[in-house]
């Protein structure tokens, strides 16, 4: 089972406040100010070193943001680091998982390691496998798995922990067609029950998945719109870059 | 503490299905065994003082070996985005990986006391500087594990934790040689930084609390600078 549905849909859970973030001399996101409603989905599109991955880390905590503030679910990022990655599933663009483990050891490893009561993580675990497949490779080495599964099992490991804000950098990547249209359904139905924040370069992925599309380009924040009220997705794109 | 045992217990895996752990273990026995039976039909004295300054060099070659993966393969497989990205303090990651790793070195330790038993049963060796000198090793192999840890944060490259490491053990190792070139005070610096000058006393039988203030302060030194690495984003 996946996380639950949102008590009170629209309600902002993500907020991104004149947030900056320099490395050195180079400023990789500039004054971007953004929010993500409970349950939607928004897509970050931007090419590639348009800031997306960097804002997304500053999201996670991966990085601190230089200026601004950003706060999951109330809690900001900074000074509530602990609470604010208690909310969040994070996907990294790499897919990176610990290739000595099992599929059965590792996600109750990230659940007990996102402070799941030690109880509840079997249950936990079955639902993510039952509702991602992952049935038939759960005894097998994780370094053995296809790249579909690999996939499978990053995003399991980010629901695991039933959280309420799910953060998927550039999910598709690497993946074929059919994996592809896997990933997108999976998102798709978590619409309503869990936000869902991914950056892509791709714009038909975007326009196919995503219910607010926000445009990066070096940096800045160009654009927020409703993909309702964006019939070309690849015209505006081109009329802002 | 349930963090520190969920992590502690990724990290004993890991150590324990890697093949290093266990080149490691085969290269500290053989060659432990042959000095300390070496060591033994050429002096017929039952005692280990030999056989322990024989491990302190063990150590130092050893333990950058055990310790260069700990951040280092993390960093460059992008697991520690998972790490860091989860609601876990830093420092919980960083004792993981320095008992990761120490607990190979106390394996081999214990397994080395097997030389005590041997001792015992043929001889009657002196327990004082026995006792002191595992004390020693111990406190030895906390220094080390926690700088090891602490260049692998620095680093994605397992190569360049490893050689980082041996460099800077091998520094404070010959620490009071370079004193004898140094003016006062600043030679006396150079004699208190020595692992050596430090690890000696014990294995003669005499406890000093600064030799294990030294070892102690040094370890705990490493384990916060790890955790300012990682904390620094």
């Amino acid at each position: 089972m996946l996380p639950a549905p949102l008590a009170a849909p629209g309600h902002r859970v993500v907020e991104f406040e004149n947030v900056t973030k320099r490395f050195g001399a180079f400023t990789a996101v500039r004054d971007v100010t953004l929010s993500v409603g409970s349950g939607e989905i928004l897509g970050l599109l931007g090419p590639n070193g348009s800031g997306k991955t960097t804002l997304i880390r500053m999201l996670t905590g991966m990085h601190t943001p230089s200026e601004g503030r950003l706060r999951v679910a109330g809690f900001d990022t900074v000074r509530q680091p602990l609470e604010a990655r208690r909310c969040i599933g994070y996907v990294p663009e790499s897919h990176p998982l610990y290739d000595h483990m099992r599929v059965r050891e590792f996600l109750p490893f990230m659940a007990s390691l996102r402070g799941m009561d030690t109880k509840a993580v079997p249950a936990a675990v079955g639902e993510v496998v039952e509702s991602l497949a992952l049935a038939e490779v759960l005894s097998a080495p994780i370094r053995t798995l296809s790249r579909g599964y690999r996939q499978r099992v990053a995003i399991a490991q980010a629901l695991v922990h039933r959280p309420s804000v799910l953060v998927l950098d550039e999910p598709t990547n690497g993946l074929d067609p059919r994996q592809i249209i896997e990933t997108r359904n999976l998102v798709r139905g978590l619409a309503g029950r869990c936000t869902v924040l991914m950056s892509s370069h791709i714009l038909t992925e975007i326009a196919q998945i995503v219910d607010r599309v926000a445009i990066l380009l070096r940096g800045r924040l160009l654009t927020v719109r409703s993909m309702e009220e964006t019939p070309d997705l690849e015209e505006l794109f081109l009329s802002l870059a | 503490m349930r963090t520190l045992g969920v992590l502690l217990r990724k990290e004993l895996h890991a150590t324990f299905t890697s093949p290093i752990a266990y080149v490691v273990s085969g290269v500290f026995l053989l060659v432990a065994g042959y000095t300390f039976s070496l060591s033994l039909f050429m002096s017929k004295v039952a005692n280990l003082t030999y056989v322990f300054h024989q491990i302190y060099i063990l150590l130092i070659l050893l333990v950058p070996v055990i310790t260069m993966r700990s951040f280092a393969e993390e960093r460059k497989t992008d697991t520690l985005e998972l790490l860091l990205t989860a609601p876990i303090r830093e420092i919980w990651i960083v004792l993981a990986k320095f008992l990761g790793a120490l607990a190979l070195v106390v394996l081999l330790l214990l397994a080395s006391t097997s030389f005590v038993a041997v001792l015992w049963l043929f001889g009657d060796p002196d327990l004082a500087p026995i006792g002191g000198g595992y004390l020693a090793l111990l406190l030895l192999a906390c220094l080390l594990a926690a700088l090891g840890t602490l260049w692998s944060s620095l680093t994605e490259n397992q190569v360049v934790a490893a050689a980082a490491s041996l460099g800077t053990f091998l520094m404070l190792w010959f620490a009071d040689s370079v004193a004898y070139i140094l003016p006062a005070p600043i030679d006396l610096l150079f004699v208190n930084l020595s692992l050596i000058g430090h690890f000696a006393p014990f294995v003669s039988g005499s406890l000093f609390l600064s030799d294990v203030g030294y070892y102690l302060t040094g370890t705990l030194m490493a384990l916060f600078l790890t955790a300012r690495a990682l904390a620094d984003r």
